[in-house]
């Protein structure tokens, strides 16, 4: 469980994050909306530390973020995914899926490998594993990126606009990998500005205004005339999301 | 008549000696001054209090000032201040290794800076720790970047070390200045010895370039 507690995040005399409140349970698929400069990335990160929190606690399965000893286990639980994959670039495709899990959790080089080409043909990469980034296309990437966070075995997956770097049709086929994921039962917090995508893989939305949680609400309720989209303000962004 | 002697076979044992005096406090001061660069570049890049700034200081002024001047400053500068006897060969090596750092440190430093931060960070998302980061990531990719930058400072520092000669280093270029006194054939030595520093420098290219090859695969493969 995630127990996010009065958190806020300031970048000098920004404030980004104004007071979240958000438990997010074992299993739940959470996506996170809101315009640009709603903080949701920064909350994402908050959660994993990539960001130092200004106020407040986040607190992953009983261990605070925000204590330097327990970070490290809090990042073994959460894998994050990048909007622009930030693969190694002189790490073959295996070595970069691999190089966590045999670094930071001690797997046997060949467990990890056997790992890392079950994951990588889940994803339909399988003749990939000896290729660098460079030689791969845009979605490719991602999709390798999202075999690095699997590797590591995490309860949480955080998604960071994972299609935004991507065109239609590679967002494609990492959208569908995401759904088939969703499935399975890992906690994914996806931050995202595909709105059909959040629809049809969330169980939860929560739509961020300004720093602060405008919308959280189910699914099915967020996209109902009398739930979500009777805010005007959320009426205004899906309809600017879907004009797209 | 004076200086008019003609070669003999000793001078051949003279050049061979001289080279070898030249080679060996090239690559002493060469890997003891790369070393330090690389220290200096990494207090730099972690951004060590105090030691970093006051590091860099102390490079600027070797990077910005003769190398014949900071020859002498240690040579004649370091037996007034601390009362120790120092030797030619000795302040050579010292001259060239701060010098060396000096700029060694700035190599590290862009090389390192060159690498994309974002892949850091996605390093320590996964828990990956900064010694972990440094060896497994930086490393890799700011020597593939630094090795031709280095290759180009060392064919530098090499031709440098021919400035120790004037402290009285019987190093290749004094032993061409001896012959040359004694057999005033001007266009014989000075060719040969030019030739020397000239073919050492080509095997240093030739190693760089060996050198940049394996470390920079991933790049030759991508194509980038």
């Amino acid at each position: 469980m995630i127990e996010i507690d009065k958190l806020c995040k300031n970048f000098g005399d920004l404030e980004v994050l104004k007071g979240i409140d958000l438990t997010i349970r074992p299993g739940e698929v959470m996506s996170i909306l809101g315009g640009s400069g709603s903080g949701k990335s920064t909350l994402l990160r908050c959660i994993n530390g990539l960001e130092e929190i200004t106020s407040g606690k986040i607190i992953v399965d009983g261990l605070d973020v925000s204590r330097k000893s327990e970070l490290r286990e809090v990042r073994k639980k959460c894998s994050m995914v990048f909007q622009q994959f930030d693969l190694y670039p002189h790490l073959t495709v295996s070595e970069n899926i691999t190089l966590a899990p045999i670094s930071v959790l001690d797997l046997e080089k060949s467990e990890a490998e056997k790992k890392a080409e079950e994951l990588l043909e889940s994803v339909g990469l399988t003749d990939r594993s000896h290729y660098y980034p460079a030689q791969l296309s845009g979605g490719q990437k991602q999709r390798v990126g999202i075999c690095r966070a699997l590797a590591m075995s995490p309860d949480y997956l955080l998604l960071d606009e994972v299609t935004s770097s991507l065109d239609p049709e590679m967002t494609a086929e990492v959208l569908d990998i995401l759904k088939k994921l969703a499935g399975q039962g890992i906690t994914m917090i996806s931050v995202t500005h595909e709105i059909e995508f959040a629809r049809e893989i969330s169980d939860r939305i929560v739509f961020l205004d300004d720093g602060k949680i405008l919308n959280d609400l189910p699914t099915s309720e967020f996209f109902d005339e009398n739930g979500g989209l009777s805010d005007p303000r959320i009426a205004k962004f899906l309809s600017k999301m879907s004009g797209r | 008549m004076y200086g008019e002697q003609g070669f003999t076979a000793y001078d051949f044992v003279l050049w061979a000696e001289g080279l070898g005096v030249s080679v060996g406090i090239f690559l002493a001061s060469s890997v003891f001054g790369l070393a330090i660069g690389i220290l200096i570049g990494l207090t730099r890049y972690y951004k060590v209090p105090v030691l970093g700034k006051l590091l860099m200081m102390i490079s600027e002024f070797l990077k910005n000032s003769p190398v014949l001047v900071q020859l002498f400053l240690v040579y004649f500068g370091i037996p007034a201040l601390l009362e120790i006897d120092i030797t030619p060969i000795q302040a050579a090596i010292i001259t060239l290794t701060g010098n060396t750092a000096a700029f060694g440190a700035v190599i590290v430093i862009s090389s390192v800076e060159a690498i994309d931060t974002k892949q850091l960070e996605a390093a320590r998302s996964f828990a990956m720790d900064e010694w972990l980061i440094l060896k497994k990531i930086i490393y890799p990719q700011s020597v593939a970047i630094a090795i031709p930058l280095v290759v180009g400072l060392a064919i530098n520092q090499l031709q440098v070390t021919s400035l120790i000669s004037v402290i009285g280093v019987v190093d290749l270029t004094r032993v061409g200045d001896i012959v040359n006194q004694r057999t005033f054939e001007p266009f014989i030595v000075w060719p040969i010895i030019g030739g020397t520093y000239f073919i050492l420098a080509k095997l240093l290219g030739l190693l760089g370039a060996r050198l940049e090859k394996k470390f920079s695969a991933y790049r030759y493969q991508a194509g980038i």
